[in-house]
């Protein structure tokens, strides 16, 4: 039995001294008193030059040292164990080693004080991998974002041709049309709105995704925005046979602070879901105060329908981006998928959470709290009132629209003729600037991204120009609102129509300067008003000319979107008109200047223009002449030639647009 | 001031307000880790003062989402945050007790308002950690860089490594179950730029401004706070008392609390 103990002590010793890995045991103020044999060998010292000689930290290094002190002890001391924690320690020929160490205390027994043991574990593997994760890491994540950033790129640009789709489609739409053309431009505006709502779902994802999306607290109506949500979706809940229903709470205050935008946002995309996949019964949204805390209240939302229902095992999985309960849901139903994942982040930003039951083939209910505070404003200047577009006249109001892209002038004007405002057009800022001081225009619709004078500082000079009364400035841009509106404010924008802009959101602001204005009453403004339509710009009553098909352009195109009502194909071609003179100058400057930057720009501004008149001849030839200026070495006298036909091409459709 | 700025301030800083007495004894940490390290030294006072422990913003359980890197780039800013509890709490006659660079914290905040204070406790104090000519602070400039290099490149992964365990600590009651290997645990950014604004920082010039009388509790083998230090202190800081106690390591408070309570009793 002795015998056997002896043996198994000096096993155990031998383990201890061989162990992989190493042991140091060290007393309270850190003096090394036994180390094993691994240790000794990994870090190259003899043990006897550590006990009694060395102190544990004194074998890291200095950044460990003080790590010792400040954290390592403190947790040995208190807790009595500590584990895992990195540490360098120096070799003593001064190269690192990678330890990973573990402590426990040896509590003080008889005459023998508390002491500590440590185990340390040689980690250069692990390290290494750690280090190469990481670095997968940092790629990973910069490779995502300049994912999202090529996302939100791509859904800007295709915005700005969005806008002129959505535009003349609303625009078409209100046209004669015989029952086919209704049916196509029906279509085309369904998908087109369809197409918006999905980049500007992508361009919200991006935006949360990159944590580019803050709250925007401001009072609004609850009571206000809950009834506009029951206007807009009860045509759609008409269409399909079913109901809608909205109560809200009595004893809610009908002005509250919060995020007026994203919750409108939450709701609209939940109550949207609702209707799409209900075919018979009722969607309900009811709001109720559940909790209150001295100004603050909690108010819940919940959006309960008797749909399809969803299976429980997509419970989880519907707030994924792109994911629908199923693959048919997507084919049946349409959608981007990206509504919910969308709400669920728009809520966690605001510290709420969406949550679901669903019963299949019964129903889904939807439901997430907010807190909001109680205004202190008793009233609202009112807004946001049910519009309906046509009835509407601003014989009194004028408007000045910046814009230099003749296609987007021409579906502003569309609209404001419409509605029988005075209105002039210009297509730079320095032409606003200089128009602004005989024409005193009260609203000036601007475009952000010109040449030359971008829409800030348009606005910004504007702003120091004394005029007699300063014009209320819309922003009118393909940028979401969210992103620039500092700089707006900034540069004395006090509204923003993003583009494609819907008419009621035209409207809206029109409909808001005429009340502000009314309740101003007939202050110092009672400025002598031209009747209807500015004389200095177009409005020239031409008679229609027979327009001479001609290889280098077509006016099919034209007819077609004025639907044969002469005044809108005359205005057409008169900004059109403009826009090619500057396109001809701007082509001879470039050229002149072998600035490929400059005809790429042009090539670019000018592709609505020339697809709106099927200029496909000039198309050819200004990327002949860009193919050419890009060569490393010009052929100067090939390049002169292609100039002047190019030229002619510009001469003869200048010419076919003056007649 | 509104009620819910008082319990606004309680939930900012964690603070804790224990014992039977009237006159308020204040704990403020130092570097890493939080109130905890005091968990060993303040039941000795229990019964006398009225103990008010508390974590600096960005420790331990504090408000993380108040810390602003550009507000907490000075110790002033600490200082000022010692004062705003003061008020907050309306405290007069405090006896400030501070462990490492925290001494000097309580240092700045009783010159600017010594009528809060009664008496300091400068446990392990520096007011420049690196050598200056013929002062020695214990550290080589490039010591100190290296432990900064150290904290930007998160080498110890002082955050990351130390994962949180939960595990019952029967032997040592005074432990509750949350505590584990997270509770020195910190933000690895605030962690950065505290141990930054701690290590670069020199008071030097603010000793001789302090009215207020002090205690250095100064222990026998510190490497982050050598005697010299110490005595540098004693010498020039207003009306002071030098105590170097038994001790290894930087936390008398931990290693030594009972050494430490007896040296501030006498000096109280």
């Amino acid at each position: 039995m002795k015998i056997e103990n002896k043996q198994r002590l000096r096993v155990a010793l031998d383990l201890y001294n061989n162990a992989p890995c190493g042991a140091v045991s060290f007393r309270k103020d850190g003096t090394i008193y036994d180390v094993n044999q691994t240790l000794c060998t990994w870090l190259g010292y003899e043990k006897d030059e550590l006990l009694e000689k060395r102190t544990l930290p004194s074998l890291f290094k200095i950044g460990g040292q003080i790590f010792f002190e400040t954290h390592f002890y403190p947790m040995i001391a208190m807790q009595g164990y500590i584990k895992e924690i990195y540490f360098d320690i120096l070799k003593k020929d001064k190269s690192t080693f990678h330890g990973l160490i573990n402590v426990r205390e040896i509590p003080a027994y008889k005459d023998n004080p508390v002491s500590y043991q440590a185990t340390i574990l040689d980690i250069a593997d692990r390290r290494k991998y750690e280090v190469e994760l990481l670095e997968a890491k940092r790629k990973a994540e910069a490779d995502s974002k300049v994912k999202a950033d090529i996302l939100a790129t791509i859904s800007h640009e295709i915005r700005t041709p969005l806008n002129s789709i959505l535009g003349i489609g609303n625009l078409l739409h209100q046209t004669p049309l015989n029952k086919n053309q209704q049916k196509y431009a029906h279509l085309l505006l369904h998908s087109s709105e369809h197409l918006l709502s999905l980049v500007n779902n992508l361009l919200d994802l991006s935006k949360i995704e990159a944590n580019k999306l803050s709250l925007e607290t401001a009072p609004f109506n609850i009571l206000e925005l809950i009834s506009i949500l029951k206007q807009t979706f009860a045509v759609k809940a008409k269409e399909k046979g079913i109901k809608l229903r909205t109560k809200v709470a009595k004893h809610i205050p009908p002005i509250i602070e919060g995020d007026q935008m994203k919750l409108k946002q939450v709701l609209t995309n939940l109550l949207g879901n609702s209707i799409k996949f209900t075919k018979k019964g009722a969607v309900e949204l009811s709001v109720t105060l559940i909790e209150e805390k001295g100004d603050e209240i909690c108010l819940q939302f919940i959006v309960k329908d008797s749909g399809i229902g969803i299976p429980k095992e997509k419970l989880e999985s519907i707030f994924h981006e792109f994911e629908q309960a199923s693959h048919d849901v997507s084919i049946e139903f349409g959608g981007t998928g990206l509504g919910l994942t969308i709400s669920k982040k728009l809520l966690e930003l605001q510290h709420s959470h969406l949550e679901v039951s669903s019963e299949l083939n019964k129903g889904s209910t939807f439901s997430f709290a907010i807190w909001f505070t109680r205004s202190t404003e008793k009233s609202l200047a009112a807004e946001n009132s049910p519009i309906n577009e046509k009835d509407h006249t601003f014989e009194d109001l004028r408007v000045m629209v910046v814009d230099d892209n003749p296609s987007n002038i021409f579906i502003a004007e569309q609209y404001l003729d419409q509605w029988n405002t005075d209105y002039i057009s210009v297509n730079s800022g320095k032409k606003a600037i200089s128009h602004l001081k005989s024409y005193p225009a009260d609203i000036v619709l601007l475009d952000l991204q010109m040449p030359e004078l971008n829409g800030y500082d348009t606005a910004r000079r504007i702003r120091e120009m004394s005029l007699k009364k300063q014009p209320l400035i819309v922003a009118f841009s393909a940028s979401t609102k969210g992103e620039v509106l500092k700089q707006l404010q900034e540069s004395g924008i006090e509204e923003h129509l993003p583009k494609p802009f819907h008419p009621d959101e035209l409207l809206s602001i029109l409909l808001k300067f005429r009340n502000r204005k009314s309740s101003e009453g007939a202050g110092p403004d009672s400025r002598i008003r031209s009747r209807k339509k500015s004389t200095l710009h177009k409005t020239k009553q031409t008679p229609e000319i027979e327009v001479e098909e001609n290889k280098s352009f077509n006016f099919s195109r034209f007819e077609k979107m004025a639907n044969n009502n002469p005044k809108y194909l005359q205005k057409f071609k008169t900004s059109t008109l403009d826009a090619f003179r500057e396109y001809k100058k701007e082509f001879n400057r470039a050229v002149g200047n072998s600035d490929v930057e400059a005809l790429l720009a042009l090539i670019h501004k000018s592709t609505m223009s020339i697809y709106y008149i099927q200029a496909d001849r000039l198309t050819g030839l200004l990327n002949d002449c860009r193919d050419m200026l890009q060569l490393p070495d010009t052929d100067n006298k090939k390049l002169s030639g292609f100039t002047e036909v190019t030229n002619r091409e510009f001469d003869i459709i200048i010419e076919g647009l003056d007649q | 001031m509104k009620a819910s700025d008082k319990s606004g301030i309680y939930q900012k800083f964690n603070i804790n307000v224990l014992g039977s007495g009237t006159q308020p004894m204040m704990f403020a940490h130092g570097f890493g880790c939080d109130q905890n390290m005091f968990r060993f030294l303040y039941p000795y006072f229990q019964d006398d003062y009225k103990i008010i422990l508390f974590d600096f913003v960005g420790a331990g359980k504090s408000d993380l989402s108040a810390y602003d890197s550009e507000k907490y780039n000075s110790l002033q800013a600490y200082a000022d945050d010692v004062l705003s509890i003061c008020e907050a709490l309306e405290l007069s006659e405090v006896v400030y007790v501070g462990h490492s660079v925290s001494a000097m914290t309580g240092i700045l905040a009783s010159i600017k308002k010594p009528d809060y204070f009664s008496k300091l406790v400068l446990i392990g104090p520096s007011p420049r950690y690196i050598n200056d000519g013929s002062y020695n602070g214990g550290f080589e400039e490039s010591a100190i860089l290296e432990l900064l290099d150290t904290l930007d490149s998160n080498y110890m992964g002082w955050s990351q490594a130390m994962a949180p365990v939960i595990m019952g600590n029967e032997d040592r009651p005074h432990l509750g179950e949350e505590l584990s290997n997270s509770f020195c645990q910190a933000d690895p950014e605030i962690a950065k730029n505290f141990a930054r604004v701690t290590f670069l920082s020199d008071n030097r010039d603010d000793l001789k401004k302090v009215s207020v009388p002090s205690l250095i509790i100064q222990c026998k083998q510190d490497v982050i706070a050598p005697i010299a230090v110490g005595e540098y202190i004693n010498e020039n800081i207003g009306p002071s008392t030098l105590k170097i106690i038994d001790a290894t390591g930087h936390c008398p408070n931990l290693s030594a609390p009972e050494e430490t309570a007896k040296a501030m009793q006498d000096f109280l």
